[in-house]
């Protein structure tokens, strides 16, 4: 069998939609006839016997029915829609026909309807990916660590990406053939998913646990009680939260593999917060020292 | 009075169009480029958003056509509130024309 189908996998931008049906048109041009747009790719078959001109249309139709209808009345042939809200029509190419008889939005003053829904749910969007960013960005204040700076920038750089967009669309006399956006796209594309792998392995390989150890008494005062190992699996800040209470002094320490003593406290009552350990890779383990035999309570958190 | 904001073209002249009886959507179209002289052209995107904003809005209702051949055929009808935001809108254009006539 002929080669009589194909796929182009490219992603167009919202604020680019007139590079899309560009290229459509091209297609059509070349034989070969979109038979179902995409996000990502979209589907032709090979029909050199027509040509057609595209549009695009976006938004949340309530009534699909007389959508079509609408269209249809006017000569326009319903493609198919995405999940996002995006629509293909398509009409036969007419050769005597000027430009304007493929415009489907008419209306002489202010953006057409389609790029002010747009604008608007992404306006919407950007700033909701800004409180995310915010949000993260207060985290990492608190607790500067590499998956927290990671889920700080994501959602940043989502948010330029698209109030850029945001802000291309609402101006009237910025091109809607912009080209290059596609690029941009597919790295921020890039971006967000090797961002996430990394947050999500960096996340897991982390220590992270609650434990705590009491008693109403002491049988006898420990030396170096050794008790709990842990991991880190790669040089970051770690962060303790740490409480103690004991009727005598007690020490509570965490070592490393040499036995080097990285963190110690020396109380009776103590309640912390946040305590910023810069850690290497390696093994590590808490050590708990009684001072006496009365009541005990060490509660610690490492994240 | 109250002060009704300016109708956009497409709004204006599908009131317009309607003010002469229920038409179809290809029919508001086709009149509106023959009452305009060509001037004015209404797009399928315009068409369906103007028609289900004026719905909402309640100045047309959707109706579906007993005529012999064309039955079930959706048709837009003027309603009392759309005929009433017609005449108002209509007043505020003659307003301005008449203002320009001071001039």
């Amino acid at each position: 069998m002929a080669q009589d189908r194909k796929s182009s996998w490219r992603a167009y931008t919202a604020w680019d939609y007139e590079k899309e049906l560009e290229d459509l048109d091209k297609a059509s041009r070349e034989g070969w006839q979109l038979v179902r747009g995409g996000c990502f790719h979209n589907k032709f078959v090979k029909n050199p016997a027509v040509r057609y001109r595209y549009q695009l249309d976006f938004g949340r139709i309530e009534d699909m029915g007389r959508y079509i209808e609408t269209f249809r009345e006017q000569g326009w042939e319903y493609v198919n829609s995405t999940f996002n809200g995006w629509h293909y029509f398509r009409k036969a190419w007419d050769p005597s026909l000027p430009d304007s008889a493929y415009e489907i939005y008419t209306e002489r003053s202010g953006l057409p309807e389609m790029e002010k829904r747009w604008a608007r749910i992404a306006g919407i969007v950007g700033m909701v990916l800004l409180g995310f960013a915010g949000f993260w960005l207060w985290t990492t204040i608190r607790r500067f660590q590499l998956p927290n700076l990671i889920m700080t920038l994501m959602p940043a750089v989502e948010a330029g990406f698209l109030l850029r967009g945001w802000y291309i669309m609402r101006n009237p006399n910025s091109p809607r053939k912009r080209g290059g956006e596609s690029r941009l796209f597919a790295l921020l594309l890039a971006v967000i998913l090797l961002g996430s792998a990394a947050a999500v392995t960096l996340t897991c390989l982390r220590p992270h646990f609650t434990t705590s150890q009491q008693a109403a008494s002491a049988e006898y005062p420990a030396e170096d009680n050794d008790w709990l190992d842990f991991t880190v699996k790669y040089p970051d800040n770690y962060f303790l939260d740490l409480k103690m209470q004991a009727e005598e002094p007690m020490t509570f320490s965490i070592v490393n593999e040499a036995g080097e003593v990285v963190f110690t406290k020396t109380e009776t009552d103590f309640e912390a917060r946040d305590l910023r350990l810069r850690l290497p890779a390696g093994k590590y383990r808490y050590r708990l020292s009684l001072s006496g035999t009365g009541a005990f309570l060490v509660e610690c958190e490492l994240e | 009075m109250k002060r009704s904001e300016p109708m956009s073209e497409s709004y204006y002249y599908i009131l317009l169009c309607l003010a002469k009886g229920a038409n179809h959507g290809y029919g508001i179209m086709q009149l509106t480029e023959k009452l305009s002289g060509g001037d004015v052209t209404i797009g399928s995107g315009t068409m369906y958003g103007a028609t289900s904003n004026m719905m909402k809005k309640g100045w047309i209702r959707e109706i579906l056509s007993d005529e012999p051949g064309v039955e079930r055929r959706r048709l837009y009808q003027l309603t009392d509130a759309g005929r009433e935001a017609l005449r108002g809108e209509i007043e505020r254009l003659r307003r301005m024309l008449d203002n320009a006539e001071g001039v």
